[in-house]
């Protein structure tokens, strides 16, 4: 509980106030923040035990809807970014329908073919996207009121402070959401999914149901965090947002921890102030991301958060013994040698 | 169109090679190669500065792809894949790895060839016409080592010992090992040979298509889409699956213009995937 | 009223037939067990009748309500819930946690509920806890409640495999081969666990090849052999059943003395 408290402290009062003048250091956070809200769609379908690679596809989705809306329609862009949330969810949810139903790897595959089919979208649709050109000159939020009440102010331009707090906002109410769903009863049926989806019908638990409550939640989270890009970094084109990114999104989580709600979170701030921090040998970026996820994947399999908290270790049988028939036994044997 | 199928066609042979790579990798480790793109990518590197540089033999380049693929693929099984099997208690952390390696080559082939777009000379280069079809010689070239090769391979899957062993080994791990099989060493076996048949297609194909450090990316997704049609970790998938990409990519940059070509093939994937969720041949158990 | 009827199942697999023609009744409260040489295909008149597989032929009802066509977990709301032959736990919980999330059906709150924590879903989670703890408790599993199901011995793997199929309150409890690989006691134990379930009111089918023990526990046997039922009645009238005999140890050779 402590360590919410400082973290929180540090997060949303200390850090933005002493580096109020230093937007390159706000900037930093502001993409993590962003990051770790994407991250956290990914993480949720991890929990229930399949790979989404396609997760910067509705990324993509949300920005350009944030985007169309905001030009075209000239809607404020505190209406688009539960719009960009609620579009990217919906079409996640049609597309979830078929493919959630196929086996590990094809959905793996697939979610991947997601991210190029999105970008091969946007690229196409001329008339609403504007194709290669993309769309540019995207305004700032304007200010969000009630009634005469000003509730947030116009953003002015140059001002990271705000965004500094938009997103950091945003990210702490997606993180209490999914807490609260995590450790509820809907958590729990998640997990039972990549436990034993054998057992879990038996039980009564309507597997469909329930992939498709996690897919549509990630796709969700990958729209908002869209809207949030794009109004941050004011254009967007079909490649702003590529395979690498949703590989990326993937790597945030399993450098947390998969295990972990705050896995997704730690990778994303870790890598993304790693990164900037290192902007020198920026050419060797991916070569450095390639080496660290192989050296992570040999030595700490499960994350940085599993050398603190030891979740799902897997200790010696009390007795050390295991009874069972004979048959039993030798295909345990069998298992482990052949792993 | 006549034109277009037989490109088809030809096109559709080199990229059952890769298909055939990548899912014997698959059938035996139950690993998706996300590297595999890259390692077709080193293929056509090592064809250009053979071939294309050093003026060595072609076909003697594509033996060097060969050689050195598998010897990539035999480091890659020893060192990364074993390991990650043994130690990891997700499933997910050999996709990871196997995404991380894809980096890893993508960015050494990077600093190492350059950003450059290049090219080989023909191998061939007369055209010949066969009833107003026209097929350069060079795909001729392509068309018939693919031919070759791909019969090569199924006959030491079929008839050889280690083929068997393979076989045995996609079908049932345990059963396998309790025969005697060394796993460990039929593994890394495969790995090279799936690794080594994708070096050999970006070889070959390099005579066809640019060589740069970035078309990797492009060809391990084409890669999974022809598994997911064909059916993942059985041998008939992956060239079925070849051939249908193959035909659509031809048929469809043909007749429509610009990039919506794959937007369709994708979603004829997912149609595929709809009425057989695991691809056209694909068997239960994966 | 037949609490479970079987009419006509038939499955094929490719050219195999695995399940032929089969039919069967189960009375209220009855204890009725599926027997017969390996491969006969008892587990898969199960997963048939769950829903795992989906039958070529025939009708599956249940207290009068035809079951054929539904889902795995809509069955299992209706009252049809199954154990399994393989261990099948969820590997990375603890034991009283695999009982909690079994108890699915219990809920009176749905999803929402669960989500925004309403004072109902805490009343809910509490009894659920409470009746969990009872249902260890009858299976002699409070010790290891805590204990993460991964390292528990199989013995007491198996109970939890059963307490977690009653957490679901089935009125129909079928058991895929629960004594396998228990010594004498544990048998013993088990089967007193059984007659307690029925006795509370629980019709239940078994797949089993302990002999003693389905001869002790059964009210009613029906035996299978390649897909085929060859024998129906109590249990004394199979072991004296010469088409049963034959089906488990062949035909005796006619040259030899008989």
């Amino acid at each position: 509980m402590l360590a919410i408290g400082v973290i929180g402290l540090l997060y949303l009062v200390i850090y933005p106030i002493l580096f109020r003048q230093q937007n390159y250091l706000l900037n930093i956070v502001i993409t993590s923040s962003i990051l770790s809200v994407i991250s956290l769609g990914v993480w949720l379908v991890f929990v229930i035990g399949r790979i989404n690679i396609g997760q910067a596809a509705f990324v993509l989705l949300g920005a350009y809807v944030t985007a169309i809306l905001t030009i075209r329609l000239n809607l404020s862009f505190w209406l688009c970014l539960p719009i960009s949330g609620l579009v990217a969810g919906l079409i996640g949810f049609l597309i979830g329908i078929p493919i959630l139903r196929l086996k590990g790897v094809y959905f793996d595959m697939l979610t991947l073919c997601l991210t190029e089919a999105a970008m091969l979208v946007m690229l196409n649709l001329g008339g609403l996207t504007q194709g290669a050109r993309g769309i540019m000159n995207i305004p700032l939020p304007g200010a969000l009121k009630m009634g005469t009440l000003i509730v947030i102010p116009a953003f002015r331009p140059g001002d990271y402070l705000s965004f500094y707090y938009l997103s950091a906002v945003i990210l702490i109410l997606t993180l209490m959401a999914l807490w609260r769903l995590n450790n509820s009863r809907v958590g729990w049926n998640l997990r039972t999914l990549r436990q034993s989806d054998t057992l879990a019908p038996s039980c009564g638990i309507d597997i469909v149901r329930y992939r498709l409550i996690a897919y549509t939640i990630c796709c969700f989270l990958g729209g908002i965090g869209g809207s949030l890009f794009v109004v941050y970094v004011q254009s967007i084109f079909p490649t702003s947002f590529k395979v690498i990114d949703s590989i990326y999104y993937m790597l945030y989580c399993f450098l947390g921890g998969l295990n972990y709600i705050l896995g997704p979170i730690l990778g994303a701030f870790l890598l993304t102030f790693t990164f900037e921090g290192l902007r020198v040998i920026q050419k060797y970026q991916e070569g450095i991301y390639a080496c660290l996820m192989i050296i992570f994947m040999l030595w700490l399999p499960n994350g940085l958060l599993s050398l603190r908290f030891r979740r799902g270790a897997h200790k010696k049988g009390s007795d050390g013994t295991r009874s069972g028939t004979i048959l039993d036994r030798i295909r345990q044997f069998v298992k482990q040698q052949t792993r | 169109m006549a034109q277009m199928i037989v490109n088809g066609i030809m096109l559709g042979m080199s990229y059952a090679l890769i298909a055939l790579g990548l899912t014997l990798i698959f059938g035996i480790m139950n690993i998706v190669n996300f590297a595999h793109g890259q390692m077709y990518m080193l293929g056509s590197f090592i064809v250009y500065y053979f071939y294309g540089i050093y003026h060595w033999n072609f076909f003697f380049a594509l033996f060097m792809c060969i050689v050195v693929l598998a010897l990539i693929g035999v480091i890659f099984e020893r060192f990364f894949f074993r390991r990650i099997i043994k130690l990891s208690t997700r499933a997910e952390s050999s996709m990871l790895l196997a995404i991380g390696t894809a980096l890893l080559l993508e960015n050494v082939a990077l600093l190492s060839f350059g950003e450059k777009n290049r090219g080989v000379p023909p191998i061939d280069n007369r055209i010949y016409a066969i009833l107003n079809i026209h097929i350069p010689g060079n795909r001729l070239v392509v068309f018939t080592v693919s031919i070759v090769l791909i019969a090569a391979l199924l006959l030491f899957i079929r008839y050889t010992k280690y083929g068997l062993a393979m076989r045995a080994l996609a079908q049932d791990k345990e059963v396998t090992y309790l025969m005697g099989v060394n796993i460990n060493r039929i593994s890394m076996m495969g790995f090279a040979m799936g690794a080594s048949l994708a070096g050999v297609a970006g070889g070959l194909l390099a005579l066809i298509f640019p060589i740069f450090f970035g078309s990797g990316a492009n060809v391990s997704i084409k890669s999974f889409i022809m598994i997911m049609i064909g059916g993942a970790g059985v041998v008939p998938g992956a060239i079925i699956g070849g051939f249908i990409l193959g035909m659509l990519e031809s048929i469809g940059y043909g007749l429509i213009p610009g990039s919506v070509t794959y937007l369709i093939i994708i979603f004829a994937v997912i149609l595929v995937l709809i009425i057989r969720p695991l691809g056209i041949m694909g068997k239960p158990g994966y | 009223m037949k609490v479970l009827e079987v009419q006509g199942l038939t499955k094929n697999f490719g050219g195999l037939v695995a399940v032929n023609n089969l039919d069967f009744q189960v009375g209220e409260c009855e204890i009725l067990s599926l027997i017969g040489p390996n491969g006969a295909g008892k587990s898969t008149v199960f997963n048939l009748i769950t829903a795992y597989l989906k039958p070529t032929k025939g009708s599956i009802r249940f207290r009068d309500g035809e079951i054929t066509r539904l889902k795995t977990h809509q069955i299992a709301r209706l009252g049809v819930v199954r154990t399994f032959q393989e261990t099948n736990v969820y590997r990375e919980m603890t034991a009283l946690q695999n009982v909690v999330v079994a108890h699915h059906l219990c809920c009176k709150v749905g999803d929402w509920g669960h989500f925004l924590n309403t004072w109902k879903a805490r009343q809910d989670n509490r009894k659920i806890h409470e009746g969990s703890l009872k249902l260890m408790e009858y299976f002699g599993l409070l010790e290891c409640k805590d204990e993460i199901t991964s390292n528990l011995p199989h013995g007491q793997l198996r109970a939890l495999e059963i307490a977690v199929a009653l957490a679901a309150e089935p009125k129909l409890l079928l058991l895929d081969e629960p004594f396998t690989g228990m010594n004498p006691e544990e048998t013993d134990r088990l089967v007193g666990m059984v007659r307690g379930i029925r006795d509370r009111g629980i019709t239940i089918v078994l797949v089993e090849h302990d002999m003693r023990a389905v001869m002790t526990i059964s009210d009613r046997i029906v035996v299978i052999s390649f897909g085929k039922k060859i024998a129906e009645g109590k249990p004394e009238q199979i072991q004296r059943d010469n088409t049963v005999i034959e089906a488990y140890l062949g035909k005796t050779d006619e040259g030899e003395g008989s």
